[in-house]
């Protein structure tokens, strides 16, 4: 594997979250050492849960040593009109996580109704229906679920597009799929 | 079988013998053993301009004016003088001869710069088929340019910059393109790539690669912007779906005009660049995330893989900036990417100790075909075995298919071979030879005393390559590659070796016919003027 060996001489990553806990991630800033301790074990806990049982068509880890900025990728769906695209999302984390929900942003455009024109998701559990109990594994689930099942009705980020599935769903699958094959290859 | 060396002995042979099938032309060219450029008029007397470059066709010969305003093109023609007395060899050339004017025939002089544009005297590409040549000319760079817009940060910005496509043939100017507050890298054509008609420009501060195409009719068309998007019209087509997003009714329609200028595109467009990937990024990241996930198999290896060798190098490759760009053919760019940092100190020297990527894209497709760092071996043994896949240049003309490489010339495989021997780290080298990809647009002369099966100089001193080099006061040797293997001729740089102070550094440049016996040789003290200028030829 010829890009393994890394940009910037960087370590690899294998060892570096690890390393992160050990040393109680005493060279990073980001974050006050004490909610580290709390929500940075809680983000560990729910990697390790990730790593052992990945849902399908879903990956997600952490960005370089930053345990709070994960990058998550979605592969478009089977069946779906975003068939054939790999979608890059933003995965931040606050520092009081798990009482508040990580925020999910797309970094590969997508004509959804559920996504604003900047890329921002809503859906229901990232938002009022947060609970502490749910994990980044069930999240990863729930975005990958608006593939399958777009949510029109309620609250649409993007009215239009929500009418048009509604209305006729052919076009708006046909448009759909016209943006992963310009997008999101 | 018998060879002999002596010209006549082989036009005798040319005339008895029919040649081996397929190598009419490389016997051919044995006879430029015998026709060297071994006689030199030093110091000529010539028109103080920035000599370039003689044309691969060998119909022009291309120079500047000293303040970089105008440009001189000039024939090349062949001595012609005559000797009243017996036996003219024996006497010295008239000194009517030993002109700058009797090798060269001004064609015209075309003023290219305009207000405070300069002509960048490193910069000329030369498209065969129609004898048109491109030149730039440009305003001088500011370090210190605010990044706005879209553009990367750190690099330094040129107010105005243009493009001038030229026919050769009369001096005429066919067409311009200009570009604002940008930067292409232009010095030995290193931002600008020709292949056939197509015409590669990078645009390092705004990460676009312009493809443009030359038509039979003198223009420049626009083909398509490769960075922030793929395809020619991603741009129009999300544009006018946004419409459509944000006003789906119909009756809001006739309002369309006023939102669209207020909180439609023009604003909303610097955001979307930033949250978004770009169009080459989403392409990158998404060939690399593939490889990985199709390499494993298993669930969760794939995983722990995905998470060492992708996401914890997310941020870097998507920092990750376009560097340099060439044509593999008409349909396939070979991408050098790289950090900032390194492309910065590439732009003042060269530094390969930056991490470096290459990435094959289809144009057409828009799908990137492959990805190597700049330390891969499998990408080293291509350009080893098929480097000359690598020189794409359009190669209209026959002898451009000579111009020696380490895959079509033994003797430069060799060469090759011994440096890697040598080389103390394998990894080192391969960078340090992948460091010349992608390679740069008509850098190299056609000229056949360059051609290594022919001849045997020191590389140090003279090549192909079209370069400033270190001089020194000795003659460059021409040695025969087949035996008698004697020296054949020697490039002087003076009359006499040693000569008048051997402490100022010296540099010296060559400019070779691509057929003819005829060179210029240029030696000087500092790079803003030549000192003394050389012709070569044959008596």
């Amino acid at each position: 594997m010829m890009i393994s060996g890394g940009i910037g001489g960087k370590q690899p990553s294998a060892s570096s979250s690890k390393a992160l806990t050990a040393s109680g991630g005493g060279t990073s800033s980001w974050a006050p050492t004490t909610s580290l301790s709390a929500s940075g074990k809680r983000i560990q806990r729910e990697m390790s849960e990730l790593n052992m049982d990945p849902p399908p068509d879903c990956s997600a880890g952490p960005k370089g040593d930053n345990l709070y900025h994960w990058v998550a990728t979605i592969i478009g769906p089977q069946g779906t009109p975003y068939e054939g695209g790999i979608y890059f999302l933003d995965i931040t984390f606050p520092s009081d996580y798990p009482f508040k929900p990580p925020k999910v942003v797309f970094k590969t455009r997508i004509y959804h109704c559920n996504v604003d024109t900047a890329g921002n998701l809503i859906i229901e559990i990232l938002n009022d229906s947060w609970s502490p109990a749910l994990t980044i594994t069930k999240v990863l689930l729930a975005i990958r679920s608006i593939f399958t099942n777009p949510n029109p009705s309620d609250k649409p980020l993007i009215p239009g597009i929500a009418r048009l599935y509604l209305a006729d769903r052919e076009k708006h699958d046909e448009l759909a799929a016209e943006w992963t094959r310009r997008f999101a290859k | 079988m018998f060879r002999s060396n002596n010209i006549v002995a082989r036009i005798f042979q040319r005339q008895i013998c029919t040649p081996a099938p397929g190598t009419s032309v490389h016997c051919a060219r044995r006879f430029y053993e015998n026709l060297v450029p071994s006689f030199t008029i030093y110091d000529v007397e010539c028109p103080d301009h920035s000599f370039r470059k003689f044309t691969d066709d060998g119909q022009y010969l291309i120079s500047f004016s000293r303040n970089n305003q105008d440009l001189i093109v000039y024939r090349p023609t062949w001595l012609s003088f005559s000797c009243k007395e017996e036996d003219c060899d024996a006497h010295d050339l008239p000194s009517k001869a030993r002109r700058f004017e009797s090798f060269f025939t001004q064609l015209y002089s075309v003023s290219l710069a305009s207000c405070n544009e300069l002509i960048c005297k490193d910069f000329f590409l030369y498209m065969d088929s129609n004898q048109y040549g491109i030149f730039a000319t440009s305003t001088i760079p500011s370090q210190d340019a605010p990044a706005t817009g879209g553009a990367i940060p750190g690099f330094p910005s040129i107010e105005k910059m243009t493009f001038h496509l030229l026919r050769l043939e009369d001096g005429v100017i066919l067409d311009e393109k200009v570009f604002h507050n940008d930067f292409v890298n232009l010095p030995h054509n290193m931002g600008v790539f020709l292949y056939d008609d197509l015409l590669a420009i990078v645009s390092l501060r705004y990460q676009t690669v312009h493809i443009l195409q030359i038509r039979d009719s003198g223009n420049l068309v626009d083909v398509r912007a490769i960075g922030a998007y793929c395809h020619e019209d991603d741009e129009l087509f999300l544009n006018s779906n946004a419409q459509c997003m944000a006003f789906p009714d119909k009756s809001k329609l006739h309002q369309l005009p006023q939102n669209h200028v207020q909180n439609g595109l023009h604003h909303s467009q610097p955001n979307l660049e930033e949250s978004f990937l770009s169009g080459i990024k989403q392409r990158l990241l998404s060939f690399i995330f593939r490889r990985i996930w199709n390499e494993e198999k298993d669930r969760t290896l794939r995983v722990q893989c995905l998470k060492k060798k992708f996401y914890f190098h997310f941020q870097d490759y998507v920092d990750l900036i376009i560097w340099k760009v060439q044509f593999l053919d008409r349909h396939h760019l070979l991408i050098k990417f790289g950090s900032v940092e390194g492309v910065l100190l590439h732009v003042s020297r060269n530094a390969d100790q930056h991490p470096a990527f290459f990435a094959v894209y289809n144009m057409e497709t828009t799908e990137i075909v492959a990805f190597y760092q700049n330390s891969a071996e499998d990408l080293y043994h291509l350009f080893e075995q098929y480097c000359d896949h690598f020189h794409s240049t359009s190669r209209n003309s026959l002898y451009m298919n000579f111009i020696s490489s380490h895959s079509n010339n033994i003797h430069a495989l060799e060469q090759l071979r011994s440096i890697k021997n040598k080389a103390t780290s394998s990894s080192q080298f391969v960078k340090k030879m992948l460091g010349s990809l992608p390679f740069n647009c008509q850098s190299q002369s056609p000229s056949p005393y360059f051609d290594q099966s022919l001849f045997r100089f020191d590389e140090k001193l003279i090549s192909a390559t079209d370069r400033h080099r270190p001089s020194t006061d000795h003659p460059i040797k021409f040695i025969l590659r087949r035996p008698p293997c004697s020296l054949k001729f020697k490039i002087k740089l003076g009359p006499e070796a040693g000569s008048v102070d051997g402490r100022t550094r010296k540099f010296s440049s060559f400019l070779f016919h691509p057929f003819l016996p005829l060179a210029l040789s240029f030696q000087y003290t500092s790079f803003s003027q030549p000192s003394v200028v050389n012709i070569h030829f044959r008596r």
